[in-house]
């Protein structure tokens, strides 16, 4: 079968999956369904202070499982749900950020510069506008650079890339990683290597297991789950109840008293910030394609570009960035948006998961079984199809149907969810904290696995307040079995060369960068990493 | 946001530089204590005529990282004037919160039990009656909301009524969502009996 057969049979997957429901005579799938229900649950949790769309992803994540099972069916609806979550919480973060001045999520900061000062000019209706509109395009526009280049780097990948050569790829992935994300290299380098050694505990190759101090406990390795709920929702929801704690309370949102004037967007207003919505598109395009850089920096890196071409062609005592103009909403919100899509990037075409909605999305691939998100996904069969190839194909399907939703209903829900903003964040953080640790118990049935988690939740609690970046522990934890199955492989295919990652040219080039990545940026020093 | 992070203001002692004397010690004694003694195969090993990367190969890898890390760390905190501050109140917090934990998993465990021990009927056991409500219920319902109000309660440095309801509320929200729709799905601590 060719590319166009697995393609329409990824479409096929989506649409004519099971019936859920059924609207005007028009069946809809059960995956059609599921990816709307994410879509709006995410909405919900980018309008709420205090969540992230990765909590709400870590804690539907043992639920879908439970209700769809571990066969291939279950992929596509569960898959559906997490990608709706991701996409809707990158829109519903512009909510509280234009009418509170409080950031649904860490990337909306900059939303608040012209946002509140819009709102406070009585035009919050045509502020939600002009962030739904460029939130929608840079994620359309990040959608579509995934759905063309990562089938690409994938073939490239697995068409050039030998053993070693790949060995060598896991190592630079990680290293940028380490030495990008945070402001120290060092820092980075240090928590992806607590990561590894975590992903080591427990496992290997001997009847005896590794690292595991005696403790038959830790025999099979520290659970997945256990883990990466710990060290990124707990260490961040322990985190937060201290810095309330040390405030005395939570921050109250006052609701602002301004009287509104009815907004719309018109035609020139869309000419208005079409530039800056491009510039920034591509500006979070590119950072999202490159793991570990998250959507704050792509929004701070739009906002500022945006802000340099406004100054450059507007006069003086016009109003400028920051004082509530929609040019100001656009490159923030098209930048932060136009990263969730080409983050998957990574995902499909190297197996590296770029930030912490890919880490779920990876979680659920690998509980449920059946896709391995890598550059494999994409080989073409001689004979026969790639179920593989299909569950990709389903999945970009399904990114673009969260699109279509997002900017057809998207828009009216999200400018509903200024009442999230009134939940206090205090009262909130606890019921996260128990939903979080119900949903480990959940997927492991075990006290121990509770323990372990908060063992977890702690480090990465000491991790943030030492100002080291959770992420690179993460991702190395995630990728550190391929890391050694790698290696080993490489190492036997070349005979057992003990120099096997200085076989070729092209690994040793992906040293060099390695290396010269860590160097550096931890040169250029720690600020100016950042 | 860098600003603003009570880590980095400026204090007396230069936190990262410790810190990454201590990363450089604790690399050091993973590699040539931990992972000699807790590893079977070495860093290669031999098997049938063949060499092959053993055991150790991996966590040797880590080690080495986590002391260029550590090394990385103490060259970047000698350079530079922005220090880390790790505070005393970050402890006493972890320390508080570590407590929360303990009895809520009390709580949690022993709540079922001891109740059907006092009201069940006798000769009865919680391991029989942890499908069964109302005794399926009782350690998630108070272990969960004692966690969850008692940390309202710590934030608003006052006990009301309110975040007692909160936590309530929230455990049975939590029954709602996880226990009642799934058969197959069990609430802690009734998987360890």
């Amino acid at each position: 079968m060719g590319v166009t057969e697995h393609i329409l049979l990824g479409v096929q997957a989506v649409f004519a999956g099971p019936e859920a429901l059924s609207v005007f005579g028009f069946s809809l799938s059960i995956t059609i369904v599921m990816v709307a229900c994410g879509f709006l649950l995410g909405i919900i949790v980018g309008g709420t202070p205090g969540l992230a769309g990765p909590m709400a992803m870590a804690i539907s994540l043992p639920i879908l499982i439970s209700a769809f099972g571990y066969t291939p069916d279950a992929l596509l609806p569960v898959l559906g749900f997490l990608i709706g979550i991701m996409k809707g919480a990158t829109i519903g973060g512009a909510v509280p950020a234009i009418l509170f001045n409080t950031p649904g999520t860490p990337d909306a900061y900059m939303t608040t510069l012209d946002g509140y000062p819009m709102t406070q000019k009585g035009e919050a209706a045509r502020a939600l506008r002009v962030a739904h509109f460029s939130s929608a395009s840079g994620d359309t526009f990040s959608d579509i650079v995934l759905i063309v280049c990562a089938p690409f780097l994938a073939i490239l990948v697995e068409a050039y890339l030998d053993l070693p050569e790949k060995t060598s790829l896991l190592i630079l992935s990680m290293a940028f990683i380490a030495a990008v994300v945070g402001g120290s290299p060092a820092k980075g380098l240090i928590s992806a290597a607590l990561g590894l050694l975590a992903a080591y505990i427990g496992t290997g190759e001997d009847f005896t297991p590794r690292l595991t101090l005696g403790n038959q406990g830790l025999a099979s390795g520290f659970s997945i789950a256990a883990v990466v709920l710990g060290v990124l929702i707990l260490g961040e929801v322990f985190k937060s109840i201290e810095d309330l704690w040390q405030e005395g309370r939570g921050n109250q949102t006052q609701a602002t008293k301004i009287e509104q004037k009815p907004g719309r967007l018109d035609g020139q207003t869309i000419r208005r910030i079409f530039p800056f919505i491009a510039r920034s598109a591509v500006i979070g395009t590119a950072i999202g394609a490159l793991p570990g850089i998250g959507s704050t920096l792509a929004a701070t890196l739009g906002y500022t570009s945006g802000k340099m071409r406004y100054e450059k062609t507007h006069q003086d005592g016009e109003q400028r960035f920051g004082d509530g103009i929609p040019e100001g909403i656009a490159a923030t919100e098209a930048a932060n948006s136009s990263v969730s899509g080409a983050n998957l990037i990574p995902v499909l075409s190297l197996g590296v998961p770029g930030n912490a909605a890919a880490v779920f999305l990876i979680l659920a691939a690998d509980s449920i079984g059946g896709f391995n998100p890598g550059p494999s996904v994409f080989r073409m069969p001689s004979e026969g199809i790639n179920p593989e190839l299909v569950i990709a194909f389903g999945l970009f399907t399904m990114m673009m149907l969260a699109n279509l939703m997002n900017w057809t209903v998207g828009g009216v829900f999200m400018r509903s969810m200024g009442i999230m903003t009134r939940i206090p964040k205090h009262r909130l953080l606890p019921i996260i904290l128990l939903l979080t640790l119900t949903a480990i118990y959940i997927q492991e049935t075990k006290l121990a696995a509770i323990w372990i988690a908060i063992g977890f939740g702690f480090l990465g609690y000491f991790m943030r307040r030492l100002a080291i970046s959770p992420l690179p522990f993460i991702i190395a934890f995630i990728l550190g079995g391929r890391l050694e199955d790698t290696a080993r492989q490489a190492f036997s295919a070349t005979g057992g060369d003990p120099w096997f990652l200085f076989s070729s040219v092209t690994s040793i080039v992906f040293l060099i960068m390695s290396v010269g990545v860590v160097v550096m940026l931890s040169l250029r020093g720690r600020d100016a990493a950042t | 946001m860098k600003e603003s992070d009570p880590l980095r203001k400026a204090g007396s002692t230069n936190t990262d530089l410790v810190l990454g004397l201590i990363v450089l010690g604790v690399s050091l004694a993973i590699a040539f204590i931990w992972i000699p003694l807790d590893v079977e195969t070495g860093v290669f090993e031999k098997v049938r005529r063949r060499i092959e990367i053993g055991d150790a190969f991996a966590p040797a890898f880590a080690a080495t990282l986590l002391g260029l890390g550590g090394l990385l760390l103490v060259v970047e905190a000698l350079r530079s004037t922005s220090l880390t501050r790790l505070s005393g109140s970050s402890f006493f917090f972890a320390g508080g919160l570590l407590l929360a934990f303990i009895v809520f998993f009390a709580l949690l465990r022993w709540t079922g039990p001891v109740s059907v021990g006092l009201f069940g009927q006798e000769g009865m056991e919680y391991r029989l009656l942890r499908d069964t409500v109302p005794w399926k219920y009782t350690g998630f319902v108070l272990g969960g909301s004692a966690l969850v109000s008692g940390l309202i309660v710590f934030v608003e440095r006052q006990l009301t009524i309110r975040a007692i309801a909160i936590g309530v509320i929230a455990t049975l929200v939590l029954i709602l969502i996880y226990d009642l729709p799934f058969d197959d799905l069990l609430l802690p601590p009734n998987g360890d009996f």
